[in-house]
Formats: C-alpha cells, structure tokens, sequence
C-alpha cells in the first residue's frame, strides 16, 4: 500500500491531505481533471466530474493518465468500477466535432456514427442542425454554436470545438511593466501569469481568484494577449472606472482609447468598458443595448464578477462562441446553481487559486474572521418571537442591541480604515449617525460615491456606513476592518466579497479584520452559519465571541 | 458392433478399464450390472455427450477427421489415416499433438480399437449429426448433386462462376454448419416483368434467375432438404464444403493450443489495487444495502421475488443503479445475509405479500468480522449460488418481468459457468486481462460444446467479477486465484469421503483473506476536524470511531475515507443520545489528531445550552392552587401518598392518577377541591341522573291519524299518469302475441321462426315501429318485450322499451321471435 497523501472516495470526491510531503505534488497532477471543492486548513476536497474530465480531455490529457495518477497518489486501493466509470466518461468526449468546414462552413462531424444518429434524434437539438451532408456530418448554424455545445453536454456527448476563434479586429495592447509615466516598474505575479497561460491555451473559459488578487490584470494581460480590441462587462460604473484607471496604468493603452458604455456615457471605442445594467437594461420589453456585442469585432469579451452574470447575459453569449471568452470572479458559487451554465457558455475553469495559498505567498492580507454574538434584550426577543416569519431575519439582523457592539468594535481599532456593512438602510442610518460616519447606499450619486471613497482612500474619512453596493468591485485598498451587520440571508458569496474589501495587502503587512455581528438564538445565526460556509470552505477559520467581551474591557492581546 | 465394443471392453486389463471409469465417472452411477451393460452405456446418447462436452476443440476435430477417414463399409480407420487428413491443410497442426488427441479419444473409448483398426463409438454420430461441420456426401442426398460432385473440375468451375451474393452464402455454410433455413419464397422464381423489382444484391449478375440461394439450388451446390410453404432448408453436400475449404484444411482452421490473449498485460499490483478497492466497495455497499432493509423491509411477492419498486428504492437509497443492486442482493441473501420473515397475522401489503426480506442473524455475525472476511463470505456465496442475476429486470417466457431473489431467474448451470470462466482467467499468468471476447474465444476453444450458446451468460460472469472486486482491470486478483483454489481444494477434500489427506477445519482465516488483508486498508481510530466543521476520517473507521461518529455528525462521503459534517441537528442528536456537552469535547480532543477549531466547541456548547430548555412529560391530573402554602400542605399529606404528587412549579403539583381518583382522594382527606376541563373552566360535580333516550310528545303530532291525508292536485295528477301507465304496460304484457310468448307451438320450425323474426326486426328498424320481441334470457328464461327497435348490428338488436323508457341491448341469437305490433 502505498502511503500517497490522496484518497478516493466512492462519491468521486478526492481527498488531499495537505500536511502530507508529496500533497504539492498531488495536487499539480490531479489539478487538470479534478475540481477543487473546498479548501479548509487540513484535508481539501476535489470532486471529479463529467465536465471536469471532458475539460482534462480537451487539454490532452487522456484516460490512462488519469487513471495512472489516481492510482499514484492514492493511499487505499481505488475501486476498479470508479475507474472504469472515468475511463469511460472521458471516452464520450470528441466522438463528435465542430469544424470549420471549407464549403458548408460550421459542421458537426462525427468519429461514431452512432453518436452522431442518437445525437440528431434528440428533441434537445431540434433547430439547431442544419442539413445533413453526409452519414458523418451535419451541418450547424454559427450562430447556434454555444446552445449545440452547452445540449451537446447536456446529453453527455460534448463536442470537441475545432472551429477556432476569430481574431478579432486587430489593436496594439501592451503591459507596462516597465511604468509608465514615471510609474514604478512592476511584474506579473506568477499566479496571474499562469492563469492568463491557462486562459490562452484553452482558449475561453473562467479564471477564479480571491479578492484582491489583482484579477484585473489577468484581464489587462489577456488583452495583452489578445492585442485585439475587448469588449469589458463590469457590474456597475464605479467598476468600469476602476478598470479604465488601472488599464491606463497598467497597459500602453491610453484614455481615448477606452470607452465606457453605462447609463452616463455610450462610448464605443477599441476597448469599451459596459456594464451589465445598462447590457440588459429594456425599453418595451426589448433590449435596446445589445447592438453593442455587434457594434465593433471584438477579439475578447471579458466578463468581471461573472458569477452576477444576469440571465439574459447568458443568451447572449451564447451567441459570442467565435470569440475568445474571459471570465473573472472570485466565489463561482451562485445562490441560483447556475454554475454550469458559466462553464458551459463563458467557457469551463482554467485557473482557480486557494486563498489559503495566495494568502501565504503574500498577495492578499492574512484576515482574522470574528463572529460576534449579541444577545438580544428581552424586549427585542419577545419581539422577534411574536414576528411574522418572513420579518424575523430583519428583526434579528437590525435589532438595535447591535449599535454599541459595532461602536465597541470600530474603537477596537483607532488607527484603521472601518468599513461598516449592511443590509438594511433603515439600520444604516442608525448607525451614521450613532457611528458618525457618512454613508454610501445606493441612491447615492456615482460622484458622491467617487468623493467619499476618495476621503476614505486619503484617510481623510476614517469609518465608512456602505451599503450592498459596496459587496463588489470597489477599490479600498487601505480598509483593513470590515464590520459586516446584516446581510442578504445566507448568501455565500456576499460573505466572500464582503471580506474580499479588506484583503489588498496592507503597505505593512498587517492583518485584516472581518467581524460579523450576529443576533444569538436566531434566524440570524443560522444564516450566519451558511454564508460562513464558502469560507471556511477556503480554510478561514472564524472565532465565535461573546458581545459581552466585546463591550467588556479589552481581552489580552492574541498577537 | 455392440458387441464388437463389448468384447473389446472385455479383453481390457483391469487398469484400463478402471482408467476409464475415472475418466467418464458417469459409467458407473448406477454401478453397471456387467461388462455389457458398461458397453452400452458408454455408447449411449447421453453418456457421449457428456464426455464429448469435456473436450476442447481440436480433440473435437480429430475426432471428426476420424469419423470422416472410416471405411464407409466396416467402420474402421486407422491413426495414420486421421493424421494424413489433419495434415493435409496449408497449416497442419504437428503430427504429435494429433496423436495425442488420438490417444486422449482412445483413452476415453470414444475410439477403440488398435492403432491401425479404430472404430470410433456409435453414440458420437447420434450426438453430432454433422462431420466437421460438413453435409452428408452428395450421394445421399440427391443424385443429381451427386453427378455434379463427381466431376471436380466440372464443380470448381461451377464454384467460380457463382455470384458474389452466392459465394457469401456458401462460404458461411462451408464454415459449418453446413444446414441453412431459406426465407419463404427465395427458391420462386421472379415473376416475369418483376425482374428488374428484386434488390440488386439478389439479381446474378444480370441473370434473373431470382435469389442466389436458387441460383445455388439450381446448380446443385445446395440440396433442398426440406420445403415449407416456399422456404425450408438447404444443406451444402460434402464434396462442395470440402472443396470450398482447401484454403483451410478439411477440419477447418486447426489450432492445438488455446488462442493467446493480446490485450496488453497490467502490473499485478494496479491490479490487486483495483480489485481490493473494489472490495471495500462491495462490503460498504451490501451493508448499506441491508442497513436498508433493516430499516424498511422488502415485502416478498406472491409470485416470489422482490417487486421492481423496492429494488429501485434500495437502489437509490445506496446511490447505485438497478442491476448492480440485484447483485449485491442476490449475493447477501445467498450468502444468509437476508432472508424472509413470515408476518404475524394477515398483513396484506399492496403486493398482497405475507412475507418480508430483512437482514438475518447471520448479518449480525458477518457485521463484526474484518473486511476482508466479510467480502471472502460474499465471493463465495456468489461463485456457489444457482442464480443467473443478468437475468432481472429482463422478461420471461410469457413476457412477465424477471424479479430479484425469483424462480425465474434459477440456473443450475451457474456456478459452473462462473468456474469455467474464471478458471480460464486463473490459467492466464498473472495480470494479464482479456478482453470478454478473447475470454469467450478462450472458452470456446476450450469445451466449444459447453461455451456455445452461453455466451451472455459468460459475458456476465465477467461483468459481476469485477463489480465483486474477484477481478480487478480485467485481470484475475491475486487473493481472487487464492479463493479458487481453495475452493478447488475444498472439491477435492469432498471427493475423499474418508478425510485421508484433509487437515481439519481450522478457525484460521483463509489464505485468500489473508492476502486481500494485506491490501486493505488497516483501519483508523482517529480523525481531522476542520474549520468548516467537517470530520474526515482518513481510513476506514474502527468500528468503535464509527458508532461514535454516526451519532454525533453526518455522514457526508463514504470510500477510502469518511468525511462527516457536525451540524447543530448533529450535535443535538448526539445530546438526546446521553452524551453531555463535556463528553462530546473529551470526544474530539481524544479522537482528533488536529486541533479542535474554536467553531466546533462553540457550536457544542452554544447547542448544549439550549438543549433541554423545553421539558415535555405525561401526567395523569394536576392540582393547581393559588395558595402556595396549601399546596405544599396538601403534598405533606401522609393520607395522599399514594397520589404521588410531585411539585412542577410553586403553585403546581401533577399526578399520574386520574382526575376523579384525585377528587375523591382530596375531598376525603377533607379538601375542597373543584375540577377542571382541559380549558380551565371549572367542572361541575353534580350526579348525573339517569334517562331513557327522548321521545315524542303525543301532543305534538299535528294530524289525525285517523283522518285522511290531503293530496294537492298536482301530486293526485302524477299518481293518475302512473296507473294510467301501469295499466297501458298490463294491457301490453297481455296482448304479447302467443308466437312471441313462445306458448304457441303451430306454424313452421324454430329457425323459419328465427329467420322471419330477423325479417321483421330490420322492417322495423326501418319504419321505427312497435314490435314484440321474444327472447331466451342468460338464464335460459324466455320472456317477451315492446319496444321500439333502433339498430341493428354486430350480432346486437338495440331498442328502446317505450313503457320503461330505457335502451335494451338484445343478442340476435337470443331472440326467438318477433312480431310487429298491430
């Protein structure tokens, strides 16, 4: 028995024991076909799935292989019908292809003619195939591309795609490593450069990294890459800026260049920075924007935060499969389980990254995660008891006990830049005026917004009140704790982007604190318990504490 | 020749006579009576086949070339003569090993006779009627082709000129055997004009002669044997089959040693690897499977088996798919892992069962044994039990499905078809993995009687090999060979009724477990927990860890490891379950190998808190009183001990007795209890009295009975039109003629009878009039009826009867006769 640090469990779960010499090792070579899961500090989960074994085929690795390192790796014996099951998985893939036929164009070509038959009758297909021009091909409507790809995996028989990319409209990008206007010279941290390797070789395809790990210059990468002209999704116009100001800074690019296309602005230019509001914003139930996807021959569409990607985006992508297709988000966990549909039409993972790892090499600040339990009064626990059910997380997650707590907390740390988070503008205002801290919402001015956060970054504003439109994108660099206090129940990926705002590594070093202020005994603390999931699932640990010690005089200090 | 083989037998010395005993063990079940006796049962039918079953293929081709080599007058030949005919191919086989596989025959007396006089037994022709799988000579079946044959040159041109489409059906019919059925209407020719209708591919070159099976027919390369409705039977004479196989040889292909397996050999270790994986596989999943039964049992058809419903829903309760399920189920209980339970009483299930499948007490015992002991009880049920489980889920004889655990799906042949199969495997060096159609070539070289027609069956055997980890990447494992051979043991240790060279049954684990052990995991007695609350387990789980585990987290992912979660829900069961928050700390600092994170005993405790906040009980009555100090008197009270009061709150005191109990009790030691209903409202004491249920007052009656009761004019008016009708319908039953009442007996016969009837009914049905209809009821009653025809049709008289205004529905050959009313 070999005492390898990886074991294979029946549910095609893999699991890696980090502590483990040869774990690295395991890991690099289970990475192309297995998805990692989760990543907490001592065992982390792969999972091994249909797409993730097709992706591994397209990458040209084959069933042998995987099968050799399942058995390498592995400490207990692999049962055989596993390996059977993904010998044989792998073996559905590139039976059928999408090729560049020189007379009919876009053809489906079948290596097994009776894929191809079984694959014609479906209903799932119907409209998508064109006419048949032999007993092995048919022919495809381009623009059917990505829905015949994304039934073709449906049904179990992804085609292998060998129609290439378009080159798009050709413009000079390049990274300006060297600085530019008397900027300091930088370099690509080697994680970005792979995964922008990872995102070329594959062609299309999603790149998730922690907040803060510069995923923006994977994308100014790309682009440098792509040296054509991109088209850039971003969720809101403080986005968009932020992008513009970084790829002037970052890229030979220059401001007349870029473009930005939001409910301000309707630039097209070589780069175009839209947003997804404005992308699926309708006039009479029609789409009044979508000519932009057309306006221009894009070489690359990059989709930042694409785990939002709003539904109708999806549709329209499924259009853009000819062109070269980047996805960036950090949390690809989306409360709707539309996941698959990401992979499938923006293209699968190429790069995923443990925010353990980034942490450890130093790109992202080490972040202590605090849940802090309030006790609710009396008055306020009769209150929530009595309440209607689908008022009570907002009686719990706004009760007022939790105002001198956040106080409490925020003079924890005087020299910090604060971020207090919430929910609820009601509970919001309380504590701006009970904080006596402005307040960022969403009815606030995008030049309001850009002022505040301005003071903040000059540490002219010390505490900042946002509310959820602070969960994404937005550049704090100098916020170092982050009070979150209510939220939108028990979603994941808010808790993940909501600590994302305190990980740009601090100038010294320090440490980053996230503290989450929780009501005891209430819906609020099982919501809590969910949202922490993805998290602890990156290896975060979160330290329970009372309120009482909180309010209580100073606890000795840990570090 | 009975004789001939009997005399022969007779001059036999002893060691040869008891060599072939040992060789066909069935001669001497019943112990024959003498030699003669010996000598025909050693020719019959049934005693051949069986030793002609035993032998491989190229024995078998010896065997014919000694068939074909005899002197057609006396029966004899001679071993050269059989090895100049098996040599006289383009690849003869070497001269040695036909001589052997002569010898093997003489040693079986399927030939006798010295080397230069062979007879060959006369039970072999009955048994296979075709030589080589080729035809009769053309002289028996039909002169004509016999002409044909007797001009060589004559037949190879014939041969050559024979369309493509006709070469293909010779060629095959050359390979043996050498009998053919033809669809109906190949050997018509094409109706004139219809020529140029038929498929190119039956059309001879321009020729249309129509099929090329009659094309054949008609040259004499085939002989109809046989004509049904135009089709039938053809067989290709002898001459011609022998003469379409020079590039062959007469015998056909020859091979004197196994066919060699191609596929590319993997290395021991992955194999055993795979196989012991699978193991664990197996035994997780069996126990999962009865842990399912044990707690919703399979109710057993009438029809015996377990229903397609409960297989499916223990197929999805283990996460697998439907026949692997049936296997493993199949396997468990002929392992005496499950079996039926009668039910008390007459439980009628919606399958109407009386029977349920649960775990036995043998699951028990299986439970506490080691893995690998467990899974060596499993392989070997399977090898031994007479089941053919491919066979679940398909459909029987009258198109019924096949249930699991079924008479259906019984075969005796099973557990040979398992050995034979992985006897070939176990022959093979190991991990070399055939593929299932070199195993099936394997079989089929090897005993080609027995494997034909077993080739699912075969194929099967592979399939579940594997799924049972005997097999692991399509090789032979190595504890898989062990099981085999001791099992091989065990075969010979019974066919030593004295126990000469047995050693005893020892408690000591089998080599087979031994090794497998070796492969196994060893199991693990601590875990991991994390941040994200989940426990793994990097092994299998002691069963101690386990038991612990399973109360106090879920279980997540199950394999090589075990990954549980600890839930609120968890914890709170394992507090329910006598654990206190402290033993669940003690627990994960004992068990775990990592540190226990902050969340997890903040969890315990924030759980263990509230647990308990809620106490719940039963209590008989209570007594409740405002005064505080009453009640602790009325609880000092020697005199109401025997109430068992116990104090639940400072104004409350509860009892298991009953309220009326309780009142007595108080009020007799001088109390002055009231009682209450369940909501609060005080309950009177009066006595109830007694009565009789009410009545009405005589008073109240409003009418006279003796006077008479006034009708309105409407409902007098409705009871007229009733007698009026009835009267209409008394009138029309007495005006019934006498030939409809059947009373009559002048006038013509019963069937002029019946035809005019049918006459006067379709007159009527035309002209919708009033007709009397006679009739024989079901109970053979006759009666007669007025009515309205309607229809008339499909052996049915439809007509509406006007007096009761419904629609009868009379059988014509019901009705005796009909006669229009006038």
């Amino acid at each position: 028995m070999s005492g390898g640090p990886l074991i294979v469990q029946s549910d095609k779960t893999l699991l890696l024991e980090i502590d483990h010499p040869d774990a690295q090792a395991c890991r690099m070579a289970i990475a192309p076909f297995a998805e990692l899961e989760r990543s907490p500090e001592h065992v982390h989960t792969y999972r091994l799935t249909p797409l993730g074994l097709w992706n591994a085929r397209a990458a040209g690795h084959d069933a042998e292989g995987v099968v050799d390192t399942l058995i390498k790796y592995s400490r207990y014996p692999v049962p055989h019908a596993l390996l059977v099951d993904v010998a044989e998985t792998m073996d559905r893939y590139g039976r059928l292809q999408l090729a560049n036929d020189p007379a009919h164009g876009l053809v489906l070509r079948a290596l097994d003619r009776v894929v191809l038959v079984e694959v014609a009758k479906s209903k799932k297909l119907a409209g998508m195939l064109g006419a048949k021009l032999d007993d092995d091909t048919i022919q495809v409507h381009p623009s059917e591309r990505g829905r015949l790809k994304q039934a073709l995996l449906k049904l179990g028989w992804p085609a292998e795609d060998l129609a290439g990319y378009v080159d798009g409209e050709a413009h000079p990008i390049e990274l300006a490593e060297a600085g530019k206007d008397g900027g300091k010279p930088w370099t690509l941290r080697s994680y970005q450069r792979e995964a922008v390797e990872a995102f070329w070789a594959g062609g299309s395809g999603v790149v998730v990294l922690p907040c803060g790990a510069g995923k923006t210059l994977v994308g100014a990468a790309a682009m440098a890459e792509a040296k054509a002209t991109t088209l850039i999704l971003v969720t809101n116009t403080v986005a968009g800026r932020q992008w513009k100001r970084e790829l002037i800074a970052r890229t030979s690019l220059t401001e007349d260049e870029i473009g930005e296309y939001s409910g301000e602005r309707k630039e097209i230019r070589p780069v175009t920075i839209a947003t997804y509001q404005v992308l699926t914003s309708r006039k009479k139930g029609a789409f009044t924007h979508l000519d932009l996807f057309g306006a221009r021959d894009w070489g690359l569409v990059v989709y930042d935060e694409v785990h939002l990607l709003p539904a109708p985006i999806f549709r329209f992508t499924a259009d853009l499969q000819a062109r070269r297709r980047l996805g960036l988000t950090a949390t690809l966990v989306r409360e709707d389980g539309r996941e698959g549909d990401v992979f499938s039409l923006i293209g699968p993972k190429r790069y995923d990254a443990p925010w353990k790892d980034i942490e450890q090499q130093g790109w992202i600040a080490p972040a202590e995660c605090t849940e802090v339990r309030v006790t609710l009064t009396d008055a306020e626990r009769m209150a929530y008891a009595t309440a209607e059910a689908e008022e009570r997380y907002r009686m719990a997650a706004t009760a007022r006990t939790k105002l001198p707590v956040v106080r409490a907390l925020v003079e924890r740390h005087p020299d910090e830049q604060v971020l207090v988070i919430g929910g609820y503008i009601d509970q919001l205002h309380q504590l701006g005026e009970y904080l006596d801290a402005p307040i960022v919402q969403g009815s606030t001015t995008n030049k309001e917004r850009e002022r505040l956060f301005d003071a903040f970054r000059s540490g002219e504003v010390k505490t900042l009140v946002i509310s959820k439109v602070g969960n994404f994108s937005i550049d704090l660099p100098e916020a170092a704790v982050a009070i979150q206090v209510s939220g939108t129940f028990g979603s994941r990926q808010e808790e993940a982007q909501r600590l994302g705002r305190v990980l740009r590594p601090k100038a010294d070093g320090r440490q980053a604190h996230f503290y989450t202020v929780v009501s005891r005994d209430t819906i609020d603390t099982e919501y809590a318990a969910h949202r922490q999931r993805f998290l602890a699932e990156q290896g975060y640990a979160y330290t329970i504490v009372d309120a009482d010690d909180v309010l209580g005089p100073k606890l000795p200090s840990v570090d | 020749m009975t004789t001939s083989f009997a005399d022969h037998l007779r001059t036999l010395p002893d060691e040869s006579l008891a060599a072939l005993l040992q060789l066909r063990p069935d001669l001497v079940v019943p112990v024959p009576a003498d030699v003669s006796a010996l000598a025909i049962r050693a020719q019959s039918r049934v005693s051949v086949a069986r030793a002609l079953d035993g032998l491989d293929q190229f024995t078998l081709q010896i065997l014919d070339a000694a068939r074909l080599t005899r002197d057609p007058e006396g029966g004899g030949t001679a071993t050269e003569a059989i090895l100049a005919l098996a040599t006289s191919g383009p690849h003869p086989p070497a001269p040695a090993a036909v001589r052997g596989a002569v010898n093997r025959l003489r040693a079986l007396f399927l030939l006798y006779g010295p080397e230069h006089d062979l007879h060959v037994v006369g039970g072999v022709d009955e048994v296979s009627p075709y030589l080589a799988g080729l035809g009769r000579p053309a002289a028996e079946l039909d002169p004509r082709a016999a002409a044909v044959c007797t001009d060589p040159a004559k037949l190879r041109r014939t041969l050559l000129a024979a369309p493509p489409s006709a070469r293909a059906i010779l060629d095959r019919l050359a390979a043996g055997p050498p009998v053919g059925t033809v669809p109906p209407g190949a050997l018509e020719a094409p109706a004139t004009g219809e020529e140029d209708v038929l498929p190119p591919d039956l059309v001879n070159g321009g020729a249309a002669t129509g099929s090329p099976i009659r094309w054949l027919v008609e040259h004499r390369l085939l002989v109809r044997m046989s004509a049904v409705k135009g089709g039938g039977s053809v067989e290709l004479p002898r001459e011609v089959g022998l003469l379409l196989r020079r590039d062959t040889g007469p015998l056909g292909p020859m091979r004197t040693t196994p066919p060699e397996v191609s596929s590319p050999p993997r290395e021991a270790k992955s194999v055993d690897s795979a196989g012991a994986g699978q193991t664990m596989e197996v035994v997780r999943h069996t126990e999962a499977l009865l842990e399912a039964l044990a707690a919703e049992p399979a109710p057993v058809l009438r029809s015996g088996g377990v229903g397609v419903r409960d297989l499916r829903r223990l197929a999805r309760n283990l996460g697998l798919d439907d026949p692997t399920t049936a296997l493993l189920f199949e396997v468990a209980y002929a392992a005496g892992l499950a079996g039926e339970l009668d039910l008390t009483g007459s439980v009628t299930t919606r399958y109407g069962g009386d029977q349920q499948i649960l775990p036995t007490g043998g699951y028990e015992v299986w439970r506490a044994a080691s893995l690998a002991q467990r899974w060596e009880q499993l392989a070997r049920a399977w090898l031994m039990m007479t089941r053919q489980v491919g066979l679940v889920g398909q459909r029987d004889d009258r198109d019924r499905p096949i249930s699991v655990l079924s008479a259906e799906a019984e075969r005796a042949g099973a557990p040979a078809a398992r050995r034979s199969v992985l006897a070939e495997l176990a022959d093979l060096p190991p991990g070399t993995a055939p593929t299932p159609e070199e195993v099936l070539e394997l079989l089929d070289w090897r005993a080609p009687r027995r494997a034909r027609g077993r080739e699912a069956a075969h194929r099967e055997v592979l399939a579940e090999a594997a799924q049972l980890g005997v097999t692991g990447l399509g090789a032979l494992t190595s504890y898989g060979r062990l099981l085999l051979a001791e099992l091989s043991d065990a075969d010979e240790r019974a066919a030593d009724p004295l126990g000469l060279h047995s050693e005893a049954e020892s408690g000591e684990p089998s080599t087979a477990v031994r090794a497998l052990d070796a492969l196994l995991p060893a199991p693990v007695d601590h875990f991991l927990v994390q941040a994200d609350l989940t426990v793994v387990v990097p092994g299998p789980p002691d069963p101690a860890l386990a038991g612990e585990l399973d109360v106090v987290a879920e279980h997540e992912s199950a394999g090589g490891a075990s990954v549980y979660r600890v839930t609120t829900a968890s914890v709170r069961r394992a507090l329910d379950a006598g654990y206190s928050a402290d033993d669940l700390h003690a627990l994960f600092r004992r068990r775990s190998r990592t540190p226990v994170p902050q969340g997890l005993t903040y969890l315990v405790d924030d759980v263990a808190r509230k647990h308990g906040g809620l106490r719940v009980g039963s209590a008989g009555g209570y007594v409740r009183s405002d005064d505080e100090a009453l009640l602790t008197e009325v609880q000092a009270d020697r005199r109401l001990e025997a109430l068992a009061f116990r104090r639940l709150a400072p104004t409350v005191l509860i009892t298991p007795y009953q309220v009326n109990r309780m009142l007595t009790a108080l009020r007799d030691a001088g109390y002055a209890p009231v009682a209450e209903d369940a909501g609060g409202a005080a309950v009177l004491a009066r006595p109830k009295t007694r009565r009789a249920p009410a009545r009405v007052h005589a008073a109240g009656r409003t009418l006279d009975p003796l006077a008479a009761p006034r009708l309105p004019m409407p409902r007098l008016l409705g009871v007229v039109e009733q007698i009026r009708r009835g009267d209409a319908a008394a009138r029309a039953a007495r005006r019934a003629p006498d030939v409809v009442r059947g009373t009559a007996r002048k006038g013509p016969g019963p069937a002029h009878t019946h035809s005019d009837a049918l006459a006067v009914l379709q007159q009527a049905v035309r002209d919708k009039a009033l007709v009397w209809v006679g009739y024989v009821d079901a109970h053979g009653a006759t009666g007669s009826r007025l009515v309205r025809p309607v229809s008339m049709g499909a052996g049915y008289l439809r007509a509406e009867d006007e007096r009761t205004e419904m629609l009868h529905t009379f059988a014509l050959h019901r009705i005796t006769a009909a006669v229009l009313e006038d």
